[in-house]
């Protein structure tokens, strides 16, 4: 493996009960990437960024950040060494404010920052996402765009070095879409490398530099985003056999 | 408004602290009993409301507390100075339960409470060092009212302001982002089991602290007493009815729990609805309002905002 | 050998009574996702129930359970109509909720059996009560026999209902896979009211039974509950066989305790509310889970 990835996953695989959800699965991820992840519903691509954080515990194979293996740590633990996701189906803390939602991460993520310390990094992370205006609304009280945008925004407060991103722009009109992925870019050029889940083919080749591509638990390819849709493979996945 | 609440809150202290001098026995009698009440019901909310891990086994606490201050007195201990003894071996037992028992999570916790409670009250029955069903008396002669009333006094204030404290530190936002979604929390770097651990120990030690004080101030004590399963009962009871999750919710559900309390004995007819008005009482507010007085408050606000068409935020009660 | 004999006969009695207990619990459980605090409530309820039909109306206790059981039905779906509503909840695990306020109702039918029964202990004394007869060598009591009895033909009559009718196997379906079941479009509503009403018969036939056996005060109940919470827990909260099972190894280590070691029996309720907690961590997903986990271990 090489020895300068960020990520190193090899034969990850997660079984739920007669269900293979993960099957073996090698990638690495190099500093600075935006790897994308895409396959069809079921693919087991959520799965995968819960076994990276310890969300779940993978059944085989060994995840290691930075050379060191993490599989099988609780998942505040993996957060605190700076790998962090965010949900595809957003989970704020309804009777939060939003600045209190950012202020947990940035208390209790890789940055443990406290008191004025952390009121500063959460203000510039809601700034950074948009989120300013919405401060001190109940996040029970915002639109989806908000609160997918909130998703980023305690992940980012957490001080991540690599994130992952389960479905940003899931639900998002095209406007916001466009935001979304300049604010994945800005992401990626302040030096956190970004692993990304997307429904959004075009989305996902317009930003990312490498694609893993999953179906039914298995990696079907890999590589630059323009050789994996030329994929036999893939384009079997996607359309079916004729 | 902030200025407003919390010099409220001063004078409340202040009133209570120099009741001694102008009040009688009975009525100062009367405020030791909600001062008591005041903070088992606060040490409960800071893990059953701040963290949402409802326990109905904290009478095992209250019952440590009281045992090791009686059980020390008898071999010559100042009563006084078991106090931190008490609240030690309650945090540590806090510790032994909570480190399977948060595993568990929502209701599956509550019945582990349950569970451990009745073991420790049963056990408790029926070992000699208790003194068994016909319980234990404290030595003769440390008995001095003033003294016990100015300990439960400072302990309640103290407990209220530590809970004020704690709502607003990283702990209390850790707590809630616990109670709100555990998953969520931990994936945004909260040690959740640490938090919880943490929560459930400082309140047993505070509800040992209480059971200590109430040993010295009745001078006996009984399993039947003091691990008695209504205790825990209405240790949850009292912040329910406040508001759960609040510093004042408690604080509320304390006075009137103790008031009612004290009306009904004094009303023969009424004595035996204790149960028919705890469990009437829960239900209206899981029906209607599970974030009882509290909850009732900030409607009421919202109401007489909207009639006065002022753009005022609903008061976050604090 | 007479020991074991013994040991093992009387385990098999009360696991007749345990599983009774339990399956009112779980069956509500099972349905709704509602931990029924006021499961206890009930079961001192149908205690003194079965006591004012044997005092006032000579009506032998297990004859009354066939008055009990029906009549319970109705207490539960009653209550499932006042209540219920604000119960129902889509979520895999139960809301703190909707246990607080069944929590309520069992405070409310203590204090109502205060009211109408008053504190003291009460006890149902029939011809039978004293009698023992000799099964394999060993004395057993009567009232203990036909508690197992009355246990057994009420399982049995359970699971013809639930395996023959349409409630009964809606009631089976919601249990087993709540979200396809309602997706498939049975009536929620419906199939709560009657999870509620047999739990709640369930209770007091239980509790009915119990007081065939012991003396008994509106305070009565709280213990047995927690037994049926162990069972439910060891026997994992949804399968029917799993209830059976739990009850099996609740009597099991009970009577063995008793009859092999020197736990006093002041402290063997102890030992089953250890066991209720010991059980919850151990095996969040009870017993079978536990079996199944081993299995695919060996298979693996």
């Amino acid at each position: 493996m090489p020895a300068d990835a960020v990520i190193s996953v090899r034969g990850i695989s997660k079984r739920f009960g007669g269900l293979l959800a993960l099957a073996f699965i090698d990638f690495d991820v190099m500093p600075g990437d935006i790897f994308g992840i895409i396959g069809p519903n079921g693919a087991g691509k959520t799965t995968l960024f819960s076994c990276l954080v310890g969300a779940v515990e993978p059944t085989s194979g060994e995840i290691r950040f930075r050379g060191e293996r993490i599989e099988g740590l609780p998942n505040h633990a993996v957060v605190k060494r700076g790998v962090v996701r965010t949900h595809q189906i957003v989970r704020p803390f309804r009777e939060m404010t939003v600045m209190e939602n950012v202020a947990v991460a940035a208390h209790f993520g890789a940055g443990r920052r406290r008191g004025a310390d952390a009121a500063r990094r959460v203000r510039d992370v809601l700034g950074r996402t948009g989120l300013a205006a919405e401060a001190h609304a109940l996040a029970g009280t915002l639109t989806i765009g908000q609160l997918k945008r909130l998703e980023i925004a305690r992940a980012l407060a957490t001080e991540p070095q690599v994130i992952c991103l389960d479905e940003v722009m899931g639900g998002l009109n095209p406007a916001e879409i466009v935001g979304a992925m300049s604010l994945i870019r800005s992401i990626r050029d302040s030096g956190v490398t970004v692993l990304m889940i997307e429904h959004h083919v075009h989305a996902v080749v317009g930003l990312s530099n490498r694609i893993l591509v999953l179906n039914f638990g298995q990696k079907i390819a890999e590589g630059p985003p323009q050789a994996v849709l030329k994929d036999p493979a893939v384009i079997t996945a996607y359309l079916g056999d004729n | 408004m902030k200025a407003f609440k919390a010099s409220l809150w001063a004078a409340s202290a202040i009133f209570v602290l120099a009741a001694p001098r102008f009040l009688d026995r009975g009525t100062l009698n009367d405020l030791w009993n909600l001062a008591f009440a005041v903070i088992l019901a606060s040490a409960w909310n800071l893990l059953g409301g701040f963290a949402g891990q409802v326990s109905l086994g904290y009478s095992v606490f209250l019952g440590i507390g009281a045992y090791t201050t009686v059980l020390l007195s008898l071999r010559g201990v100042d009563p006084f100075l078991t106090l931190p003894l008490g609240a030690i071996l309650a945090a540590a037992f806090s510790f032994v339960i909570g480190l399977p028992a948060f595993r568990l999570r929502g209701p599956y916790f509550t019945i582990a409470t349950i569970g451990v409670a009745e073991a420790v009250r049963v056990c408790a029955s029926s070992v000699s060092f208790t003194g068994g069903s016909s319980g234990l008396r404290m030595p003769a002669g440390s008995f001095d009212f003033n003294l016990n009333y100015f300990s439960m006094v400072v302990l309640a204030i103290l407990v209220v302001a530590l809970a004020a404290y704690i709502k607003r530190s990283a702990f209390g936002r850790a707590l809630a982002a616990i109670k709100q979604d555990i998953d969520a929390a931990e994936a945004l770097g909260v040690n959740s089991t640490r938090f919880k651990l943490a929560a459930h120990a400082l309140s047993a030690a505070v509800v040992a602290l209480a059971g200590s004080l109430y040993a010295i101030n009745f001078q006996y004590i009984a399993p039947g007493s003091v691990f008695d399963f209504r205790l825990s009962l209405s240790i949850v009871l009292m912040p329910i009815l406040g508001g759960v999750g609040t510093v004042i919710g408690p604080v509320l559900g304390a006075i009137i729990f103790s008031t009612l309390q004290i009306k009904l004995l004094s009303i023969p007819a009424l004595r035996d609805s204790f149960l028919f008005i705890y469990g009437g009482l829960l239900i209206l507010v899981m029906l209607y309002e599970p974030h009882g007085l509290v909850g009732v408050g900030r409607r009421l606000a919202a109401l007489a905002a909207s009639a006065f068409g002022t753009n005022r935020r609903i008061p976050d009660a604090g | 050998m007479q020991q074991l004999v013994s040991v093992t006969l009387s385990a098999l009695l009360a696991a007749g009574l345990y599983a009774t207990m339990a399956y009112g619990l779980a069956v509500i459980y099972g349905v709704m996702r509602i931990i029924n605090l006021a499961h206890a409530g009930f079961m001192m309820l149908g205690a003194y129930v079965t006591f004012t039909l044997f005092s006032r109306f000579s009506l032998d206790p297990f004859i009354g359970l066939v008055v009990v059981g029906p009549l319970f039905f109705f207490f539960g779906v009653v209550l499932y109509r006042a209540v219920g509503k604000s119960m129902a909840r889509s979520g895999a695990t139960p809301s703190i909720e909707s246990l607080l306020l069944l929590f309520g109702v069992w405070l409310v039918l203590q204090n109502l059996a205060y009211v109408i029964w008053t504190g003291d202990t009460q006890s149902i004394l029939t011809s039978y009560t004293m009698k023992s007869i000799e099964i394999f060598g060993v004395h057993v009591g009567v009232p203990s026999v036909f508690v197992f009895l009355a246990s057994a033909a009420s399982l049995i009559f359970l699971n013809v209902l639930l395996k023959r009718t349409y409630l009964g196997k809606a009631i089976r379906a919601v249990t087993q896979n709540r979200d396809a079941a309602l997706l498939s479009g049975v009536d929620a509503d419906r199939i709560s009211a009657t999870a509620f009403g047999l739990g709640t018969a369930f209770a007091g036939i239980a509790g009915g039974m119990l007081s065939t056996l012991m003396a008994f005060t509106p305070d009565f109940g709280r213990s047995f509950l927690l037994k049926a919470f162990c069972i439910i827990v060891l026997g994992g909260m949804e399968s029917v066989t799993g209830v059976a099972l739990g009850a099996l190894v609740l009597a099991v280590l009970e009577n063995v305790l008793g009859a092999y070691t020197p736990v006093p029996t002041s402290l063997q309720d102890a030992v089953s509310f250890a066991l209720l907690f010991v059980a919850l961590v151990a095996f969040p997903q009870g017993l079978p889970a536990l079996f199944a986990r081993f299995e695919r271990k060996a298979i693996r």
